[in-house]
């Protein structure tokens, strides 16, 4: 079977028909990986007696009749949710050989309809980073070019999906985590709205950011996996008590009289291949009928700092249970101070440690007023300047990154140029907003992909898959050669 | 007479009596097998998220009413953070800026004297686990069934100023909250705890001087000695012109000193942040009325009421109420026996002597309140002396069962017919002619004498009017 | 922006992270231009009102008190070393 960009929806009409049992399906992809990723180095672990298990599992489903979306569906999954069973490392020395007890909230949803677990997708350690090259174990590379990274800190889930490694995969996304990789591999992620998605089993970076969401090869999957991972979970008291649409509602509707808006700070600063690209795709949707709508988000020059300061702020607490008693890397001491000194110091990496240390700065005696405070006014400004701006739009669409991928050490040792470079989707998540991110062209040089974002409003989903389901109907991606 | 004035403040942690832990399901019960009552919420697992008990935050509410506190319509979760084993997750989800309760205040009688004691804040946080050290091998071992068990913090104005207030404040405390349902109080469990901030000024001055903090003090006697010790350190020090640190200091019971306890240098930068986990929480008045309207009677209530309806003396209701267990106790007792006077003073004179001498426990008796008055209708309905009756109680002490099957068994029945007491009285009188001289010729005190010998002889198997009045028959014959 | 020695040993006190002279100075150094970013926000002037977060729930909505079993204890220390049933902590010293 073909695998190239295989959709979601043909592997289940596949399956359904029995043209190709879940065993074998999954044998597939496995052998691909097996080819293809010692050079890609895209997942930390496959798990594969687990995956051929599940399969088999899955094909009883099948064979009752009573197959899902899902089911047989071979998936990767961001190695920071926890799977019962299935080491899961967050990319880190410090959690290197641990077994989570328990499935995610996402796990077992996904479990009910009997999907297929391939192996645990590389990522930045604990998520902390736009490259994917902060991985302990797994560097992953670009697909459209083995010199340049993948993105991150989703970059393993979106580098599988691009070269046919997995149809799909779980990410998470804090500050453009799924949104940022998948506009550097060419795929389609979205960041639901914060509350739509349990983070329960998602080892937390920033609480008040965090959200999984899909990577997949195009806004239907996307529509197919949030159907499988939405809803209340009473494990999760932010997760939201709203009614989870069909989310593939939408898609194929006429997108005429839309409002798109574009908020003009977000397309300044740009890689001129970028902002080209994704200008060429605001007529593009005009052409369809939508009407854009020019507009501004002052506050965007203040949302880095106010981004890394709440999510830095709540890492430094969030990481803090990283002790080596419990769980984890343990380290050598006489004391229990030596012993969890030695354990950190030696268990997280360089940029796990610098954003822990500007955490507890903002937190600090003396520094909360002047930094995390302001931080969270800046946050209420963000949501307001937002919510004007969907007084006059549907949606809104942005760059998902200021460039194309850029080389493997372009941004080693330059902490400050790396945070400066999350400017187009950090604002998402500090206002708790759905976001999609889809390719919309290829650098001429290069051939490498250029990612739009579509953001709507809150609990929206459906609109912004519609928008983006919309442009890719007419837009014809290109597959990385491996 | 010592020329410095004392000033406390005080910090009460209570459990409180949910079924469940603050942030997850696991029993909130105390006690169990290391770890048994953890799950990976409370155990601190990656991934792991809190999620907030319903009825820990309507305890809370409860208590804030009990003490007279504004209640906050808008509440909301903060994290402080520091690094200790018993703490899993390294930061203990707590209260700062925004506690369930603010200023409240609580009357207390210190010695006769009526005084206020004013309540700065109340707010809800998590336990922590236990630590238990292996010197011989140089580890501690943890056990976390303990975190998140649901916890108020008290917090006092600094308006005491004798050890005598302290006890007085939080034996009041006590009874609040047990007769709230709020937590049961057991300070050998450590389900209530204190601690206590303590500085001396000299006599007259306006300003405070520097304090100490007094932790892990767990029963009432070690706050009481606590204190004295750390008002007299204190006191020496200032007289050799030496200067009070302001540390945390924990109390020695074997030497009767309070002792600084090493803590970090760090430990007080604890970077309190709104935990992103725990949405805030708004009250609407209807929710808070409810709440209002399902507190129990409370203590100050209920003495009112015993003396009213029961007519028992207030000295008495006092006594009662003043322990959660033995109100209880009365309030079974006299639904089985509507004699609330009888069973009250029974309770006070006999039960109560028992539990004080050491022979009964209330937590451990091996019978009910229904039992106890069963008795005592016994003795106030001529059927069983007070005599047998105490015979029965200790019997009822030491083995249990019910006063009917004792008094059977060991035949301590006043008996009805009246051949055994004609056959001894008239004995007596025939073996003492010389009484019944006496008592003919006027002397009524040797009445007394043949009550005595009757009484003896009877064993109980007589009521002791029965008797009266069968001498007084037999002498004036 | 520079950032004092002292400041940077106090946040590795409170991160408990321990690095060695050369790894101080390194990350001194990205530190104080990490906080040089940081520092732009507080050009921005508006007050943070943390009443008008807009996420509060309603009393009735948090979790009713029902106890549920708790899970296995060898399963939660399986990633911890433990010895009965307790996770081993080296001596705190107090």
């Amino acid at each position: 079977m073909e695998l190239t960009r295989a959709k979601i929806r043909d592997l289940r009409k596949a399956l359904d028909a029995k043209e190709i049992g879940a065993a074998e399906l999954c044998k597939e992809y496995l052998k691909q990986i097996e080819e293809k990723d010692g050079r890609l180095l895209s997942y930390i672990t496959v798990t594969k007696e687990k995956a051929l298990s599940d399969a088999e599992n899955a094909q009883k489903i099948i064979d009752a009749g009573k197959a899902s979306a899902l089911t047989g569906i071979p998936l990767a999954v961001k190695d920071n949710i926890c799977i019962d069973g299935v080491r899961t490392t967050c990319a880190s020395r410090m959690l290197e050989n641990f077994i989570p007890p328990y499935n995610a909230t996402v796990i077992e949803k996904l479990n009910e309809q009997g999907y297929v677990l391939l192996g645990r997708a590389s990522m930045d350690e604990f998520a902390m980073g736009g490259s994917t090259q902060t991985s302990a174990f797994a560097k992953t590379k670009n697909p459209y070019d083995l010199e340049r990274v993948p993105g991150g800190s989703s970059g393993g889930s979106a580098a599988v999906v691009a070269a046919s490694l997995a149809p799909a995969a779980l990410g998470s996304d804090t500050g453009g985590s799924i949104r940022q990789p998948s506009s550097f591999c060419g795929v389609t992620g979205i960041k639901p709205t914060y509350g739509r998605v349990s983070r329960y089993g998602l080892v937390a970076f920033a609480s008040s950011l965090d959200q999984i969401g899909p990577i997949c090869n195009d806004a239907r999957d996307c529509a197919i996996m949030l159907n499988a991972i939405c809803g209340y979970d009473r494990h999760d008291a932010t997760s939201a008590k709203v009614d989870t649409p069909d989310f593939t509602e939408k898609l194929g509707q006429p997108i005429k009289g839309m409002k798109i808006a574009l908020p003009k700070e977000f397309y300044e600063g740009v890689d001129d291949n970028v902002r080209a690209c994704v200008t060429d795709a605001a007529k593009e949707l005009e052409k369809q009928g939508a009407v854009l709508v020019e507009c501004s988000m002052p506050g965007l020059k203040y949302a880095i700092p106010a981004y890394y300061l709440i999510a830095c702020a709540e890492a430094a607490s969030n990481l803090s249970r990283f002790d080596g008693i419990k769980y984890g890397f343990r380290g050598e001491g006489r004391t229990y101070e030596e012993l969890i000194r030695d354990s950190r110091s030696k268990g997280f990496g360089e940029e796990v440690k610098r954003r822990i240390l500007l955490g507890n700065y903002a937190l600090s005696s003396g520094y909360y007023d002047a930094y995390y405070k302001k931080a969270l006014a800046l946050k209420q400004e963000i949501i307001k300047e937002y919510n004007d701006i969907f007084e006059q739009a549907d949606v809104i669409l942005t760059p998902t990154a200021p460039t194309p991928a850029y080389k493997i050490g372009a941004q080693d040792n330059d902490p400050v140029k790396m945070y400066q470079a999350d400017i187009c989707t950090v604002t998402v998540n500090i206002a708790k907003l759905p976001g999609i991110s889809t390719t919309c062209g290829y650098t001429a040089d290069g051939g490498l992909p250029i990612g739009m974002s579509i953001i709507g409003k809150r609990f929206d989903e459906a609109t912004v898959l519609q928008v983006a389901d919309a442009f890719e109907q007419g837009f014809v991606p290109v597959s990385p050669k491996l | 007479m010592s020329q410095y004035y004392p000033t406390m403040g005080l910090e009460i942690h209570a459990e409180l009596l949910t079924n469940s832990k603050v942030f997850c399901t696991c029993s909130a019960e105390f006690g169990g097998e290391p770890n048994s009552r953890c799950c990976p919420v409370c155990s601190g697992l990656p991934g792991t998220l809190p999620v907030l008990n319903q009825k820990a935050v309507e305890y809370i509410i409860k208590a804030g009413y009990v003490m007279n506190c504004d209640i906050s319509r808008f509440t909301k979760w903060d994290r402080k953070n520091y690094f200790y084993p018993d703490l899993p997750k390294a930061y203990q989800i707590s209260q700062m800026p925004r506690p369930v309760c603010l200023s409240g205040h609580v009357d207390v009688n210190v010695n006769g004297e009526d005084k206020v004691i004013r309540i700065n804040r109340i707010h809800l946080e998590e336990d922590a686990g236990k630590l238990v050290h292996d010197d011989v091998n140089r580890i501690s071992l943890a056990d976390y069934n303990r975190c998140g068990i649901p916890l108020i913090e008290i917090v006092t104005e600094p308006d005491f100023h004798s050890a005598d207030e302290v006890i007085a404040f939080f034996e009041k405390i006590k009874l609040l909250l047990q007769y709230a349902g709020i937590c049961d109080c057991k300070m050998e469990q450590g389900s209530i705890r204190c601690d206590v901030n303590i500085s001396i000024a000299p006599k007259g001055s306006n300003e405070l001087g520097t304090r100490t903090e007094l932790k892990n003090l767990n029963s009432l006697k070690a706050i009481a000695r606590a204190i004295e010790a750390e008002i007299e350190r204190q006191e020496e020090l200032l007289d050799n012109g030496e200067r009070v640190i302001q540390q945390t200091r924990r109390f020695n019971e074997q030497t009767g000193e309070t002792v600084a306890m090493r803590s970090k240098e760090d430990a007080h930068d604890y970077r309190y942040f709104p935990d992103p986990d725990i949405p805030p929480i708004l009250f609407t008045e209807e929710e808070l009325d409810a709440i209002r309207e399902s507190i129990p009677e409370l203590p100050e209530q209920r003495v009112r009421r015993y003396v009213e309806e029961f007519s028992i003396k207030k000295a008495d209701a006092d006594i009662i109420v003043g322990d959660k267990r033995i109100c209880d106790f009365f309030d079974a007792a006299i639904a089985e026996y509507n004699n609330p006077k009888a069973v009250a003073n029974y309770i006070i004179v006999e039960l109560m002597r028992r539990i004080n001498l050491g022979e009964a426990d209330m937590d451990a008796l091996k019978f009910g309140g229904k039992e106890f008055a069963q008795l005592v209708e016994f003795m106030q309905n001529d059927k069983v002396s007070q005599a047998n009756a105490k015979t029965i109680l200790r019997e009822m002490i030491e083995n249990g069962g019910d006063p009917k099957s004792i008094a059977d068994r060991d035949d301590l029945w006043i008996k009805e017919d009246s051949g055994a007491l004609a056959a001894v009285v008239d004995e007596i009188i025939a073996n003492n002619p010389k009484a019944v001289e006496q008592y003919k010729s006027g002397d009524q005190k040797v009445f007394g004498f043949f009550m005595g010998q009757a009484n003896k002889a009877l064993k109980g198997a007589a009521s002791p009017k029965a008797i009266q009045d069968y001498i007084r028959k037999k002498l004036s014959e | 922006m520079a950032i004092e020695l002292k400041t940077i040993e106090h946040l590795c006190e409170l991160s408990k992270l321990n690095y060695d002279e050369a790894g101080l100075q390194k990350v001194m150094g990205e530190m104080g231009d990490i906080i040089g970013l940081m520092d732009e926000i507080k050009s921005f002037d508006l007050t943070y009102d943390d009443t008008k977060d807009g996420n509060e729930i309603r009393f009735g909505d948090t979790r009713e008190d029902v106890a549920e079993e708790s899970f296995p204890a060898e399963k939660l220390l399986s990633n911890a070393e433990n010895t009965d049933g307790c996770y081993v902590v080296p001596k705190v010293v107090e």
